[in-house]
């Protein structure tokens, strides 16, 4: 019961995240806070409504720690998207694009043509002199060459220089981040467990209340003529709630893919819920998948009474066969889900218990 | 003039970035790279094995014999189809860097916005504490009046303890998300300083390019002019089989 509760609110939650983010959490937390307002305050001397506020907080802490979780996983998610870069080496330019032998080159070049000038130096030759300029010109364009090539060599070296310190920042960042990563998965997996501490506290404390205040339950009254019957809530449904029935009335089934349950698995379940005048009745069949101990995984049973004012509508039913149960029918986290769960008298052969979450037809 | 070739240069590059942005692969981007490397080099040998032996080459022509011109001017034209080559390389790498860069920037904002959600969480973890501690008070008194009460209380004091670890644990890492974003705005910078000295080697390669064009071309010139003063070999040139004499 309280697993299915925390799996389907986690669907819901899950659901919620993309649209709201840390704000969606932050009000599933304010709604657990009033929730629980003076429980605890209240829980030495209440009872049924006490009882009642415990089941609603222990909702509401469930849906706050799936909400919370699911919000936190998927950032985590992104942020280990985001990081990737921070896995691979930047971009830097090849330095084997600037080998020596270009400065070389040019600086034989330089020392061939400065030799031919120096040879000319004397000659007065008109034809000579145009040489010897025109060995000038190229002399001062391979000057210039080296000077450039210089520089080249020079922003080479600097930008290896920017790479390297970049990359090795890059390594440190990285780990930082990995570090960090694996520290917030440890607080998720934390998160996780203080959830379902959350969900056994209100369980004890519901018990615990119950236990010293439940006024014994009243007499079964089963009519003769027909095969179920219905008694009063039991003191932990007895407190004051403003559902509609719209949440209870219906035609309801369990989904033939992705169904939700606890304990046995349904094959199939329709259910039936009528309501006039504060009087509900219904019929609910289920089929069971086969489990040790069960030879019959066939439960059919109507059942019918006035509606409480609670969350939980908690009806008393007796099989044709004489079987008696309990059956709750428990609104879900979305308009259009119901949770049922049932419990008969031990029976050889017979399904004793069923818990799942049927969708409206 | 400076001013100018920098926004030329930079014009250059953030055109190839805008070009490189359209390609989502990080993968095909560095194979792009090493085939341009690839590339680059093969031009740079290129125009070694032609430039390292031109002049003693033309050397052994006559003046005027179209062959040496044309020799100096074949390896221009390798010297031009290497520098374009490492232009284009050196583009690839800018626009690669630029990039990378632009994504560190993002990380550092989208973890800038991640710490101060830690810090929230540090608070929030405060505040459920306090939450909590309020609760168990209230139950100690409870306790009293019914006590069916303590299996719960130990609970809540369970919970508590796990809380108080997580408020702990929220501190710590809030203090790691400063640290690491720290971290990584000394990385945005080192990404800016790299990219700033590829800028810088990128102009460093253009000029030298010019440079490499001037002399080429004043070289070209004094062949000419080794043409027009001595007319040697322009018969010659027109008539291979007497062969070339070379110059003196």
């Amino acid at each position: 019961m309280k697993r299915l509760l925390i799996g389907l609110l986690f669907c819901g939650a899950a659901a919620l995240i993309g649209q709201t983010g840390r704000d969606a959490y932050r009000r599933a937390y304010d709604v657990w806070q009033q929730a629980q307002t003076n429980l605890e305050r209240d829980a030495g001397t209440g009872g049924a409504p006490q009882v009642a506020q415990a089941d609603r907080s222990a909702s509401a802490a469930a849906s706050f720690e799936a909400t919370r979780v699911a919000y936190l996983k998927s950032s985590a998610r992104e942020a280990a998207q985001r990081r990737q870069i921070l896995q691979s080496p930047a971009a830097r330019s090849s330095p084997d694009l600037m080998p020596p032998a270009v400065a070389d080159l040019a600086k034989t070049e330089l020392q061939t043509v400065t030799r031919a000038i120096a040879k000319f130096a004397t000659d007065k030759d008109r034809g000579i002199q145009q040489l010897r300029q025109s060995m000038e010109r190229e002399r001062v364009a391979l000057t210039a060459l080296s000077d450039t090539i210089q520089a080249r060599q020079k922003r080479v070296a600097a930008t290896s220089e920017a790479a390297a310190a970049l990359e090795q920042a890059r390594a440190k960042t990285a780990a930082a981040f990995a570090d960090q990563s694996a520290q917030f998965s440890q607080t998720v997996a934390q998160m996780e467990m203080e959830g379902t501490a959350w969900a056994d506290y209100y369980d004890k404390l519901a018990e615990a209340i119950q236990t010293a205040n439940a006024p014994a339950p009243p007499p079964a009254n089963i009519p003769t003529d027909i095969t179920t019957n219905v008694s009063p809530g039991a003191p932990r449904n007895a407190s004051a709630s403003a559902i509609p029935l719209v949440r209870y009335v219906g035609d309801w089934t369990y989904p033939s893919v992705n169904g939700i349950f606890h304990g046995v698995q349904p094959e199939s379940v329709e259910l039936e819920v009528h309501e006039k005048d504060g009087h509900v009745d219904g019929t609910l069949e289920a089929r069971f998948k086969l489990s040790p101990g069960v030879k019959d995984p066939v439960v059919q049973f109507k059942f019918a009474g006035d509606v409480a004012a609670a969350l939980t509508q908690k009806f008393s039913f007796t099989t044709s066969d004489g079987t008696r149960g309990v059956l709750e029918l428990i609104p879900g986290p979305a308009f259009n889900l119901l949770e049922v769960n049932f419990q008969a008298d031990p029976r050889t052969n017979k399904m004793r218990a069923g818990n799942f979450i049927l969708v409206k037809k | 003039m400076k001013r100018a070739s920098s926004v030329f240069i930079c014009a250059a590059l953030f055109f190839s970035g805008a070009v490189r942005a359209q390609d989502p692969s990080p993968q095909d981007s560095a194979l792009d790279l090493a085939a341009l490397e690839q590339t680059a080099q093969k031009r740079h040998a290129e125009w070694e094995a032609l430039a390292k032996d031109m002049n003693d080459r033309v050397a052994r022509m006559l003046p005027c014999d179209p062959r040496a011109l044309s020799a100096v001017t074949e390896v221009s034209r390798a010297s031009e189809a290497r520098l374009a080559a490492l232009g284009d390389y050196l583009r690839a790498a800018s626009a690669q860097a630029f990039a990378e860069t632009a994504a560190a920037r993002n990380l550092l904002s989208a973890e800038e916005k991640r710490a101060v959600e830690s810090s929230l969480e540090r608070a929030d973890a405060s505040q459920e504490q306090t939450a909590v501690d309020t609760q168990s008070d209230a139950l100690a008194q409870s306790v009293k009046q019914r006590t069916s009460l303590e299996v719960p209380q130990k609970l809540l004091a369970q919970i508590s303890a796990k809380i108080h670890r997580r408020a702990t644990a929220a501190g710590q890492q809030a203090g790691a998300a400063d640290a690491a974003v720290a971290l990584l705005r000394d990385l945005v910078a080192k990404f800016e300083a790299r990219d700033a000295a590829l800028r810088e080697e990128f102009a460093a390669s253009e000029a030298e390019r010019t440079r490499w064009n001037g002399y080429y071309a004043t070289r070209r010139t004094r062949a000419q002019i080794e043409c027009t003063i001595t007319q040697i070999g322009a018969a010659s040139s027109n008539n291979p089989a007497k062969g070339p004499q070379g110059k003196q």
